[in-house]
């Protein structure tokens, strides 16, 4: 049975920040050492959307993903949440403060 | 310059049950071990 589903809720970890790249984004966890690959920016658009405010049904219509890419971005979603880049949150709590931007990944790497 | 990511494919069953192999959307790397290495 998958975690997610789309009447989850999940919100972007406090510990990470989200790079744009060019062929989608690059996600750091700041606890882990983990990255993530981002292979497609409608994903990062569904991260960003992800606020733990709205489920992911809501996330995915927002951003446009396909109704025939539903499973696929649900099954991206999961890879995230099972990474801890994403976390579950309880609808309607307000969106948290994440991770500074891409700039304090270098000064947070070499310190 | 960031590295890209490595095609991972997955294989994933259809509606239909036709198997499709499905490039995965995330990747992920663990940079333990990296220090120093830009």
């Amino acid at each position: 049975m998958p975690s997610v589903t789309l009447d989850s809720v999940v919100a972007v970890h406090p510990r990470v920040s989200i790079r744009p790249e060019p062929f989608g984004a690059l996600l750091y966890h700041f606890s882990t050492r983990q990255l993530s690959f981002l292979k497609d920016r409608m994903l990062l658009e569904v991260v960003r959307a992800c606020d733990g405010t709205r489920t992911l049904g809501e996330a995915l219509g927002t951003t446009g993903v396909p109704a025939a890419q539903t499973a696929r971005y649900l099954r991206a979603v999961e890879t995230l949440v099972a990474s801890r880049m994403l976390e579950s949150a309880s609808a309607g709590t307000a969106p948290r403060r994440t991770a500074p931007d891409s700039a304090t990944i270098s000064t947070e790497a070499v310190a | 310059m960031t590295p890209s990511p490595a095609p991972q494919n997955t294989v994933v069953e259809a509606p239909s049950g036709e198997l499709i192999d499905e490039e995965s959307l995330v990747e992920e790397v663990s940079i333990d071990g990296m220090c120093g290495v830009y």
